[in-house]
């Protein structure tokens, strides 16, 4: 392993996962010194019996919790102002985020809000997060983005970006994780997958982003064909939600690359899920990076791989290996998944003469390693699915 | 707005409630009887300190069950741990991990393991515990549960031992002395 000379690394993270995990949120919002959480949910998008099981899990705790389950696809800051104003006057003290995406995305601007005694307005003016925020516990449900767990939140058009943000707990519990679709543990899968990969092979990696990447890329690895194919498999969905969760963790600690800013272009202008996105893009880029040179893609081989098969394969021939195996993972997903997610930018609905459109927009986000050529020729083969660029 | 925020208070569980008290109540008294009765348990306890005081609970409210030495002799305590002051006190996660334990879906290591129990108090005193009740709870339980509540089912005891052993720990602890 490389070693560089200096890093810094950064998780806050609490995480408690398996079976009846969820029963210990009590005694840990205790140790947080939470006696009143304001529950954030959506109705429309978490399941009814999930958010009763969630309700339960409170019994026996002398607990009293409130329940905001109105969370819809597009909040506004409207909503964000209503809730800060019932937080305060109902005197909660913590967040929990029952379940994923724009929830915790709204559960991270509330606590902006309410931390840091400010409204929406002023949090739009300065979208710095100074200061560490009240106890925020995210409770994933399936349909993870892999941003639950990071510094990132999005809202309305802005991203914000504090190591404040990341969640003091999550809870893992397979009750809450297990899909309602096969299609989204596929997604799920991916976005945590693309975002692991990117943290490994990253030039900004560190020993403890490698930790938390490589033991994601495992669990999807080992897990992915068995969640998809059986979405209600515990063991499996469990482990992608672990994914999921780490890969969070590990991209907060690494700079964004061509894949995360790729995803983010993605759902940006086509609103595309950050699994699919990335997914269909991911074997494109990491054939781009091989040709290029500059990062260790034959170390993918060890997570993807037994370690008897990596320590077997020539080092010349592992960087083949480890992207035929990632080639294999994801023409596999897309046999079982069938039409259910597209396999190329064009199945997506992405138009073709907007394709230069996407390389602008990527150009905005990484000046330093911008390379026009290469990343069209990248766009443009995850958009025909030919062969990697 | 605050209407749309829904207050829910927890309700309780008195069933598991109950079925975890009547458990740590005979669990305790049969600590006590396995003092007298196993020599394992006795030296166990010997090399413990002279007021050796330990509580066994779930958080928050208990149920909750204490027993200590006093003047060399092991005693069920009852079931208030702030009677005493406790050497070593294991708190349960809850009463939904306390009925894992309590219904032997995972054994008392494997909680441990699964970050179960909070333990307050010196490691080797937990462990001295861990191992007491393993030695009870194959005296209390028949063998098919026992393997299922333990770390290692003791397949060397002799027959003498496990039924006579049984018998004295079950007298004394449903007569309490």
């Amino acid at each position: 392993m490389i070693f560089s000379d200096s890093f810094e690394f950064t998780c806050p993270i609490k995480t408690n996962s398996g079976n009846k995990s969820l029963e210990h949120l009590p005694v840990e919002l205790d140790a947080l010194n939470a006696k009143r959480p304001l529950v954030i949910t959506g109705k429309e998008l978490v399941c009814k019996c999930i958010i009763k099981k969630f309700a339960k899990a409170f019994g026996d705790s002398g607990m009293t919790i409130g329940i905001f389950d109105g969370v819809t696809e597009n909040p506004d800051w409207k909503l964000i102002d209503d809730l800060k104003k019932t937080y305060s006057e109902k005197k909660y003290d913590s967040i929990i985020a029952l379940g994923s995406g724009v929830i915790v995305d709204v559960a991270k601007m509330l606590n902006i809000a309410v931390s840091l005694n400010v409204d929406s307005r002023k949090i739009v003016k300065d979208p710095n997060v100074k200061g560490p925020l009240k106890p925020l516990v995210v409770v994933p449900t399936a349909a993870g983005s892999g941003l639950e767990t990071s510094r990132f939140a999005h809202f309305q058009g802005t991203v914000f970006s504090s190591f404040h943000l990341m969640p003091a707990l999550i809870i893992i519990d397979p009750r809450m994780t297990r899909a309602e679709s096969k299609e989204e543990m596929a997604v799920a899968a991916l976005a945590a997958f693309a975002r692991s990969v990117e943290a490994y092979i990253a030039k900004s990696k560190n020993p403890l982003t490698d930790a938390y990447a490589y033991a994601a890329i495992g669990f999807v690895a080992g897990n992915i064909a068995a969640a998809v194919k059986k979405p209600c498999n515990k063991k499996s969905a469990l482990a992608i939600a672990n994914a999921v969760a780490m890969s969070g963790t590990a991209m907060s600690n690494t700079t964004a690359g061509l894949i995360s800013n790729l995803g983010q272009a993605l759902v940006e202008m086509f609103q595309l899920p950050y699994g699919i996105g990335m997914g269909i893009c991911l074997p494109h880029i990491l054939a781009y990076y091989q040709k290029k040179g500059g990062y260790n893609i034959a170390s993918l081989l060890l997570p993807l791989a037994a370690p008897d098969q990596y320590a077997a394969t020539p080092d010349s021939s592992k960087a083949d290996k480890a992207l035929a195996i990632v080639g294999d993972m994801i023409k596999e997903l897309y046999e079982t998944m069938g039409n259910k997610i597209p396999k190329t930018l064009k199945a997506a609905g992405v138009p073709q003469y907007m394709l230069e459109d996407i390389l602008e927009k990527l150009s905005l986000a990484d000046d330093a390693t911008f390379d026009k050529e290469g990343y069209l020729s990248v766009i443009k083969s995850a958009w025909e699915g030919k062969p990697e660029a | 707005m605050s209407d749309l925020v829904k207050e829910v208070t927890a309700g309780g569980k008195p069933l598991k409630k109950v079925y975890v008290a009547i458990m740590l109540w005979f669990v305790g008294r049969a600590v006590q009887a396995a003092a007298k009765a196993d020599k394992d348990v006795k030296k166990e306890f010997e090399a413990l300190p002279d007021d050796f005081t330990f509580a066994l609970g779930v958080l928050p409210k208990g149920p909750w069950m204490v027993v200590g030495k006093e003047k060399g002799k092991v005693k069920y305590l009852g079931w208030n741990p702030d009677v005493k002051k406790l050497h070593l006190r294991l708190d349960v996660k809850g009463i939904e991990s306390a009925i894992l334990m309590f219904t032997f879906q995972e054994s008392t290591t494997v909680a441990f393991m699964h970050n179960r129990v909070i333990a307050n108090g010196e490691l080797p005193y937990a462990m001295a515990f861990m191992r007491i009740l393993d030695i009870v709870e194959t005296y209390l339980l028949p063998k098919i549960i026992a393997k299922l509540a333990v770390k290692r089912y003791p397949t060397q005891w002799s027959f003498g031992r496990k039924y006579g052993g049984r018998v004295c720990v079950y007298t004394r602890a449903l007569l309490g002395f």
